[in-house]
């Protein structure tokens, strides 16, 4: 194995996005500190451009192509790189947007908040460019360090810092899980890249290997049974830091999910579906089933995200290329009704300093719209049509049923029912109850700017969601070359989703 | 069956879409009397509009008509596709009258949230079209489950009783279980196109799409895990016994419009006549489903009368008596005969005109006495003659009074379930003379006989609204009960065809061979109207033809 780490310009740019997002994080920073004076909401509007600019240059690169790999296969751009990117620069910008008036509420280190948030997007955008498990190891670690401090940004509130401790020992008791995976794939295969190990038997350390490192990603995404700090952790973060975590890491997480799953162990799916499938139905059914019984939202809301994450191990247990589309199609649904629910309870939040579901008592009647964006985005995590969604769950389980998984299809079907039930408590408390308190609620520009777009990404997702499945079945076209022959019964060429 | 015609304009979509615009407008209202005029316009021109197509729909014909059609997820062979056929264009009109005989009841029955309430009732409206103009089966489920959420906050809001609230949630949530089996005999139904369409290498390979799928065959074993899956989320909606208990508590907790659209919009038996039946011809007429069918037809009959014939309040006895003649319906599917299919399909229009309109007449009652129990009743036909006249129609005709409307359809049920087993047929009879002995016993003790203690003061008969309501009933009742022709016409090409599909079987058993399929298309062509044009949707080997 050598390494060859010169660069030329050419492969320079393929890291244009992570260097822009690089600079702008230190203009963030140093104008915190050149001018103290300066309005910290000026500082988000600056993150949000710089977002922007990021923005468009993945979708520059996602127009006309742009791939290849650095630093000796470590990392790669290619379109699911690039879709992941996306996805999480949209996450930030939005989660950026929420967090302006909740910042009011901290009492020292205003600017730096919005730096830890843009360096844990730049971790995770790292994340999704992983191409083997050294990078896998690196950027995962990058990511979770602004999280650390994120979740435990409230100084002076008790459940903010044991939040916090929580997430940290846990996560570090992850990283060494995920470093001894890692040991010992490297030193059954002496191979570190994804497309590398796949050609490498399988062997019981290999397979230990693995599962150790499955267990680090599912940590990352809160699967059942690694889903322990999610509660407490998302209960006690700041809200934003929690919408942040319950969407931008899980799509990092999968684009690792994915590569590994669906490349390196293509050839070993008939002995982990088994895995994915116990994962899944654990995950939906004890996050669904715990949820009935919340009453604050954010832990509610962190229950139906471990639910929703076992509705999307479904589209990995499919193990197919079609599994992946609508993993990422789901994925897209996910982000905008999560966290448009979330950027609800923010709101709410800082108005009425309460996260307990009997205080949206009546919020029909408080603020119609904010009552409105819930309703949408509850149904649309529950999966009501013509919500996004629905159309991200039918995706799912079309790809399910396509490889015979009828068990888990009708635990995920009846999970729906289960899920209907709590999002309808909360219906029922905005629009049935009386309100306790008549104020109106008023809602800043900026939040009302993230909940458009969230209401506008859950509705055209699900009422024109063509283009978006079409830019995720382009964006996985690398795995029909790994999948199992069974997914590739119809030749590539006449693939039902080429277009 | 597979025959299309278009009609050069987008009247479905427009039928479709237009309430709810109607009712999103609304909301831009502020005045009360504004806002309950403009309702009744919308609701008003919506019944034009379906009148209309009633009026352009060629009778005698299997084509699916007025078909419109876009791709909207292709990846997953999902379409915009609307047509109608004899089979579903009687419930669009019946839809619409019906909702507009709601606006008009609710006009001083509804006192508060008049806007977010007719704005719901509109959009429910639109969902339940929705139901009945979908030829693509997810479009189809979208609006079945789009139905909650209205449904939902009707309930909610606008329910008189105490326990509205367990009421709303058990409906959305029993329905909802039903639903999610229903969405995997729909997949399971798209993979089965999907494998199909793999092996003969058609493009695309999923589909959605009613017609599509009605030119494969579908292997018989799967056929029964497919019609038991689909039957979950049909009987929980319809809802068959015993699978009804969310309906005595919807229909007496829940509001008044919303009673008279459960009752009378049979949507359950509908997707049994429309998707099950033609989709999965083996496992219909397979032993053991008809057995279990005309079991669950037959029991539901009986038990729904003798539930009734002890209630004292008069909506439950109605919702029981609308569980009663559920089961008449279901004995006149699964006879699977000519007169069966086409007294089920009267019957579940008839349905819309007599136990919608009892519900109609329970809630004047109600609005007289501030309870439809028959504690508070007793000696009313005294007091108000035109009420107590009107229920006496509209009652004779829900337990089929020959001249009623009720007598057309549950004859030719009779007759079809006569003529699949006698048995069958004369089980059925019985729930006849129950329906007739719980009705009559009640309007006796309702109508008749003493005034119920503290009575003193007067209370006034029909007003003019009210009158309006029950004269358009009786006038359907009557039309339907002396002239049945023209609507047995506009059903009858489509249930000749349902017929001969289940005579011949899906295609599949044919060995699905294009040759069997061109000589059906030269049939069916020689069928044609004149100004009527085919069309084909996709330009595959899968062109659809007659079947």
């Amino acid at each position: 194995m050598t390494f060859n780490l010169s660069m030329s310009g050419s492969d320079l740019l393929l890291l244009l996005p992570e260097m822009l997002l690089t600079v702008w994080l230190c203009v963030v920073l140093v104008v915190d500190f050149a001018m103290p004076r300066l309005p910290k909401v000026r500082l988000a509007y600056l993150s949000v451009g710089g977002l922007a600019t990021v923005l468009l240059n993945l979708l520059w690169f996602d127009r006309t192509g742009v791939t290849g790999t650095l630093f000796a296969d470590m990392f790669v751009v290619d379109r699911l790189a690039i879709f992941f990117k996306i996805l999480i620069v949209i996450a930030t910008a939005l989660v950026i947007l929420v967090s302006v008036d909740y910042v009011r509420r901290f009492r020292f280190f205003k600017g730096e908040y919005y730096f830890l948030i843009l360096m844990s997007a730049l971790g995770m955008m790292f994340m999704a460019s992983a191409n083997d498990l050294l990078s896998v190891f690196i950027t995962l670690e990058f990511s979770t360090f602004g999280f650390y401090v994120l979740v435990a940004y409230l100084r002076d509130d008790v459940a903010s810092n044991e939040a916090g401790l929580k997430f940290f020992i846990l996560g570090v008791f992850v990283a060494g899980l995920l470093a001894y995976g890692i040991s010992l794939v490297f030193g059954e295969t002496g191979k570190l890249v994804f497309s590398d190990i796949a050609a490498a038997p399988p062997t019981t350390g290999l397979i230990i290997g693995f599962l150790l490192i499955f267990g680090a990603l599912g940590f990352k995404i809160g699967a059942v049974p690694f889903h322990s700090w999610i509660p407490d952790t998302y209960h006690g973060a700041p809200t934003p830091v929690t919408a942040f975590l319950s969407i931008a890491p899980k799509g990092a997480a999968f684009a690792i999910l994915l590569r590994m799953f669906l490349v390196s162990l293509a050839t070993l799916k008939p002995a982990w579906v088994l895995l994915m499938v116990g994962v899944s139905i654990l995950s939906m059914t004890y996050g669904n089933v715990v949820a009935i019984a919340q009453k604050n939202i954010k832990r509610l809301l962190a229950y139906s995200g471990i639910a929703q994450v076992g509705n999307i191990l479904i589209g990995l247990a499919a193990g197919t290329k079609m599994g992946g589309d609508a993993i990422l199609f789901y994925l897209l649904t996910y982000l905008f009704a999560n966290l448009g629910a979330f950027a609800v309870v923010i709101a709410v939040g800082n108005l009425i300093r309460s996260d307990e579901i009997e205080d949206y008592s009546g919020l029909n009647r408080r603020s119609p719209f904010l009552a409105m964006a819930m309703l949408v985005f509850l149904l649309s995590l529950a999966g009501v049509p013509p919500l996004a969604g629905f159309i991200g769950k039918l995706y799912i389980f079309v790809a399910a049923i396509n490889e015979g998984l009828y068990t888990l299809l009708v635990v995920g079907l009846l999970n729906i029912v289960i899920s209907m039930y709590y999002y309808l408590i909360v219906v029922k408390k905005m629009y049935i109850n009386e309100p306790i308190d008549r104020t109106p609620l008023p809602i800043s520009t900026p939040m009302k700017a993230a909940i458009y777009v969230c209401l506008a990404g859950t509705l055209i997702l699900g009422v024109y969601p063509q283009p978006f499945i079409d830019w995720a079945v382009s964006a996985t076209l690398m795995f029909s070359q790994f999948t199992a022959p069974a997914a590739l019964a119809v030749p590539p060429t006449v693939l039902p989703f080429g277009g | 069956m597979l025959e299309e015609l278009t009609f050069g304009f987008p009247i479905l979509s427009m039928l479709l879409f237009f309430p709810l615009v109607g009712g999103l407008i609304l909301c831009l209202l502020d005045d009360d009397d504004l806002i309950k005029n403009a309702a009744l316009a919308v609701a008003g021109l919506e019944l034009v509009l379906a009148i209309v197509v009633l009026l352009r729909f060629i009778p005698d014909s299997a084509a699916m008509q007025f078909s419109e059609q876009v791709a909207w997820i292709p990846p997953l062979g999902i379409s915009y596709h609307l047509a109608l056929d004899g089979i579903s264009v009687l419930f669009v009109g019946l839809t619409a009258f019906l909702t507009v005989l709601i606006v008009l009841y609710s006009w001083d029955t509804v006192r508060h949230q008049l806007k977010l309430y007719f704005a719901a009732l509109l959009a429910l409206e639109t969902t339940i079209v929705g139901v009945f103009v979908s030829i693509d089966l997810i479009l189809f489920f979208v609006f079945w489950e789009l139905m909650l959420i209205p449904s939902y906050f009707l309930i909610k809001l606008w329910g008189g009783g105490a326990e509205r609230q367990y009421a709303a949630l058990k409906y959305v949530l029993y329905t909802l279980l039903g639903s999610v089996f229903m969405l995997l005999g729909i997949v399971l139904l798209d993979l089965n196109y999907h494998e199909w369409a793999v092996a003969h290498h058609i493009e695309p390979s999923y589909t959605f799409d009613f017609l599509q799928l009605l030119m494969i065959p579908i292997p018989p074993d799967r056929q029964v895990l497919i019609f038991w899956l689909i039957f979950l989320g049909l009987v929980f909606k319809a809802p068959l016994f015993p699978f009804h208990t969310w309906l005595p508590d919807v229909l007496i907790e829940g509001p008044i419009g919303m009673a008279v659209i459960l009752a009378g919009i049979k949507l359950g038996t509908y997707g049994f006549i429309r998707f099950s039946l033609p989709l999965l011809p083996e496992a219909s007429q397979d032993e053991s489903v008809v057995a279990v069918m005309m079991t669950l037809g037959l029991l539901a009959i009986i038990y729904g009368a003798i539930v009734a014939l002890i209630q004292p309040d008069f909506r439950r006895l109605l919702a029981f008596s609308s569980i009663s003649h559920l089961g008449f319906v279901v004995v006149g599917l699964f006879a699977l005969n000519f007169q069966g299919l086409q007294g089920s399909l009267l019957t579940m229009i008839n349905l819309g005109f007599s136990t919608a309109g009892l519900f109609f007449l329970a809630g004047f009652l109600y609005a007289r006495r501030q309870s439809t129990h028959l504690s508070s009743f007793g000696g009313l036909a005294k007091k108000v003659p035109l009420l107590a006249t009107f229920l006496l129609i509209i009652g004779l005709a829900s337990i089929g009074l020959p001249g009623t409307n009720g007598f057309v359809g549950e004859f030719l049920i009779l007759l079809g379930a006569f003529e699949a087993y006698w048995l069958y047929g004369a089980v059925a009879v019985t729930g006849v003379i129950f329906g007739a002995a719980y009705f009559l016993w009640y309007y006796e003790r309702a109508m008749f006989g003493p005034l119920p203690q503290g009575l003193s003061h007067a209370i006034a008969d029909l007003n003019v609204r009210e009158t309006v309501i029950a004269v358009s009933l009786s006038v359907m009742i009557f039309w339907i009960g002396l002239y049945p022709a023209p609507f047995l016409h506009i059903m009858n090409g489509s249930v000749q065809a349902l017929v001969n599909r289940l005579d011949r079987g899906s295609v599949a058993e044919t060995g699905g061979s294009l040759g069997v399929r061109r000589e059906a298309l030269g049939e069916s062509k020689a069928d044609a109207s004149p100004r009527a044009t085919s069309l084909s949707p996709h330009p595959s080997p899968l062109t659809p033809h007659g079947i």
